[in-house]
């Protein structure tokens, strides 16, 4: 009997405290982060998730999909409270979403999208790509397919016919990888994360060579559902990034991402977006 | 296999050693080659089959999906992963045989046809290393959940077994060779080793030149073994061949020495014979000294009387010299001869025929004692054979250059024994004389011939002896 007592008495007083022990703890935070640049590079995820937690003052959650598709989903059904999402997706889900902040890259918070093509490739513009198999980096992504997207509509051109096959790589590294070993013979691929490529791996992207590159366009931002933007987990998050470049780890994290830091984003700056999802509508 | 024939035999067994040696060498390599390309199919099979087997997992959904970066990403970690680059190309294709992606894109490039690739390629079963090409083409099905989504082609690079199975060839050749020559002529010394006895016996037998020699001791094997029974053997023919010469050589002697006491009776007779009438001579001139006719005829008689016994007594001498006879023949050895049997022809009352041509007999330029001894046996044997009151003939002329000497007498035939001694070479039975065999050896020796013919009961002797060289240079 003394036994039976004994174990009741100590499950109840553990259940007890860990219920007490998960009130006092702030609640994790999840980010959700699109196929960036350097998703492949856990040092890199694993340096902002510090940075951002202890800007935060709480535990972060990253969590990675294969697709901004995925990743939108994930934010608007609340599975995650904020997302560095694309230009693109945030514009299609304008009405649900907002701009927490947006990084600043080389002094300026926008970036380009470039056509590359096998360094040996004689093309000289997208005109010259016809009937070659290219690569796109996700159907959502701004740099990554609207870009080339729209500039064949201007042309008069559609993706399918333009193109003898496309495919989606669902990574920029991965679409400079797909030019670069001869899988397709054209990408539409992020500047910036070309760019931060020539840094990193140098012997890449020079098997790859750019031959248009877009009008300068918002860069992808972090967004978070408007019903929560004022919310204090997504204000915490946004005083994060804002302060991030001033705390050392902060520093490391976006030294590792080729960043100079966050700021806060105007909706205006994407516009040139919107022009281009104006331009391909039926 | 002529050519192999004269080959001598200590030459010859350790040739054919050496060759079951390579013969052994040769099919024990192939047995080694055959079971390390059996291992290395073995080997290569099993890393295919692991390759296939392991890119259908991770392929199987992505190629359902036509995921081509997806096939491409997993075709290019797995392709940087593998061990030594043994897959040096893998292409994936759906299940119409478009390529979905290939480890190398500008090869194989999307959407091209798999079957371009896979034309000579193998199923994977019957993947080998055949040596033909460094690289091996499979092509397999690539299956998932049960059913088949689409195919993987896969070269593999095995020049690095290939050159093992070219190291491993000549390894084995080097070591057959290296073991082949040594035991080769570890086994040439050794069987010369073991024939040498019989060499020395071939050559004794060969190389000795007109009788046999012994194997000295020191060259006959020890213990009891096969050659050695060999070599004792043919010492004890040796010896036994001598032993029998010897008899030979003593059984002719003793032949001569009973003619000679045939003949010493018949020279009594003719000493005995004349002594009365040279004594009666000397009495009558004893006793008429004074008539001077008287004297005269005695001293002619007792002339003729000692003529006639020193003629006897030189043929007598000249017949049993002891040392060999190298004078040329010439008409008065016939004379001689004649002298000789003169007693046995007047003993037994026989007609005597003599036909003697002295240019033929002088011309050939023959030695004059085997002549003599073959005449005198052949006639002694005559006047034997004619008996009381018989005729005996000689005849010596020359035909075709040849002395032909021609023996007749009437009375018995020859019997057969005496035949054979006259005319085969087969051995002498016990009991009879070797005067006949002695003629047909003298004849052989000189080169010449015996015939025998029996007619109208005559028995006829023909001795034919080629002329001497000299003679013949004489006559060319």
């Amino acid at each position: 009997m003394e036994y039976s007592i004994g174990r009741r008495t100590f499950v109840g007083a553990g259940l007890a405290a860990f219920i007490a022990g998960h009130a006092a703890a702030q609640p994790v935070f999840r980010l959700g982060l699109t196929p960036v640049f350097l998703d492949n590079d856990a040092a890199v995820i694993d340096g902002l998730r510090r940075a951002l937690s202890r800007g935060m003052g709480r535990e972060i959650e990253l969590v990675q999909r294969r697709t901004y598709q995925e990743i939108t989903g994930l934010l608007l059904e609340r599975s995650v409270d904020a997302a560095w999402l694309c230009g693109y997706p945030y514009l299609q889900h304008a009405d649900l979403l907002d701009l927490v902040a947006v990084p600043q890259w080389r002094g300026s918070p926008r970036y380009q999208s470039y056509l590359i093509v096998g360094a040996e490739d004689g093309a000289e513009a997208l005109s010259d790509l016809q009937g070659g198999t290219h690569a796109f980096s996700d159907p959502d992504s701004n740099s990554g397919y609207l870009v080339t997207a729209t500039d064949l509509r201007r042309m008069g051109e559609q993706v399918e016919g333009f193109f003898s096959r496309s495919i989606f790589t669902f990574g920029h590294r991965n679409v400079v990888r797909a030019v670069a070993d001869g899988l397709v013979r054209s990408g539409s691929v992020d500047g910036y994360v070309w760019e931060a490529l020539a840094v990193i791996e140098p012997g890449l992207t020079a098997r790859t060579r750019v031959i248009a590159r877009s009008e300068w366009l918002g860069f992808p931002p972090v967004c978070a559902r408007r019903d929560s933007l004022a919310s204090e987990p997504v204000q915490a998050l946004q005083t994060a990034l804002m302060n991030l470049a001033e705390t050392e780890e902060g520093q490391q994290a976006l030294a590792s991402l080729q960043l100079d830091g966050f700021q806060q984003a105007d909706p205006a700056l994407f516009e040139g977006i919107a022009v281009r999802m104006a331009d391909l509508e039926p | 296999m002529k050519w192999f024939a004269p080959i001598p035999l200590s030459i010859k067994l350790p040739l054919l050693a050496a060759a079951m040696m390579v013969l052994v060498g040769t099919v024990a390599s192939q047995q080694v080659l055959r079971s390390l390309a059996q291992v290395q199919d073995a080997r290569i099979q099993e890393l295919a089959r692991m390759h296939v087997e392991g890119l259908s997992v991770a392929l199987g959904p992505l190629v359902l999906r036509h995921d081509i970066w997806e096939v491409y990403d997993t075709l290019d970690r797995a392709a940087q992963g593998s061990e030594g680059r043994r897959m040096v190309l893998t292409a994936v294709a759906d299940e119409r045989g478009k390529v979905l992606a290939a480890t190398d894109p500008r090869r194989v490039p999307m959407d091209s046809d798999i079957a371009a690739l896979a034309s000579d390629a193998v199923a994977l079963d019957d993947l080998s290393v055949d040596g033909a090409s460094n690289i091996l083409s499979l092509l397999a099905p690539l299956t998932y959940q049960g059913r088949t989504v689409g195919q993987i082609a896969t070269e593999l690079d095995v020049a690095d077994l290939l050159s093992e199975r070219r190291q491993a060839l000549l390894y084995l050749i080097a070591g057959n060779a290296v073991a082949i020559g040594f035991l080769s002529m570890a086994g040439f010394l050794a069987i010369r080793r073991m024939l040498k006895p019989v060499t020395t016996l071939a050559r004794q037998m060969t190389e000795t030149k007109g009788e046999p020699h012994p194997i000295p001791a020191a060259d006959i094997p020890r213990g009891d073994g096969e050659l050695a029974r060999l070599a004792r053997t043919y010492n004890s023919m040796v010896g036994a061949v001598a032993a029998k010469a010897e008899a030979e050589r003593r059984l002719a002697e003793r032949e001569r020495f009973v003619a000679l006491g045939r003949l010493s009776s018949s020279l009594a007779h003719e000493i005995n014979n004349p002594l009365g009438g040279l004594l009666n001579a000397t009495d009558t001139i004893r006793s008429y000294p004074d008539r001077p006719e008287v004297v005269r005829q005695s001293a002619d008689l007792l002339d003729r009387g000692l003529r006639h016994l020193r003629d006897v007594t030189r043929a007598t001498l000249d017949q049993n010299r002891m040392d060999p006879e190298t004078r040329a023949l010439t008409s008065d050895d016939f004379e001689d001869i004649k002298l000789l049997i003169q007693s046995e022809v007047s003993r037994l009352a026989l007609d005597l025929g003599w036909s003697v041509d002295p240019a033929a007999v002088t011309g050939c330029s023959l030695t004059a004692g085997p002549v003599r001894q073959i005449a005198l046996n052949l006639l002694l044997n005559a006047c034997s054979a004619a008996g009381q009151n018989g005729c005996v003939g000689l005849m010596a002329r020359t035909t075709d250059g040849n002395l032909s000497l021609q023996i007749t007498n009437t009375g018995a035939s020859m019997p057969q024994a005496a035949l054979d001694r006259l005319l085969g070479d087969g051995p002498l039975l016990p009991g009879g004389g070797v005067g006949l065999r002695l003629v047909r050896d003298l004849a052989k020796t000189m080169g010449g011939a015996v015939c025998h013919a029996q007619e109208n009961g005559v028995t006829r002797v023909t001795v034919t002896l080629p002329a001497s060289w000299e003679a013949r240079d004489a006559k060319g």
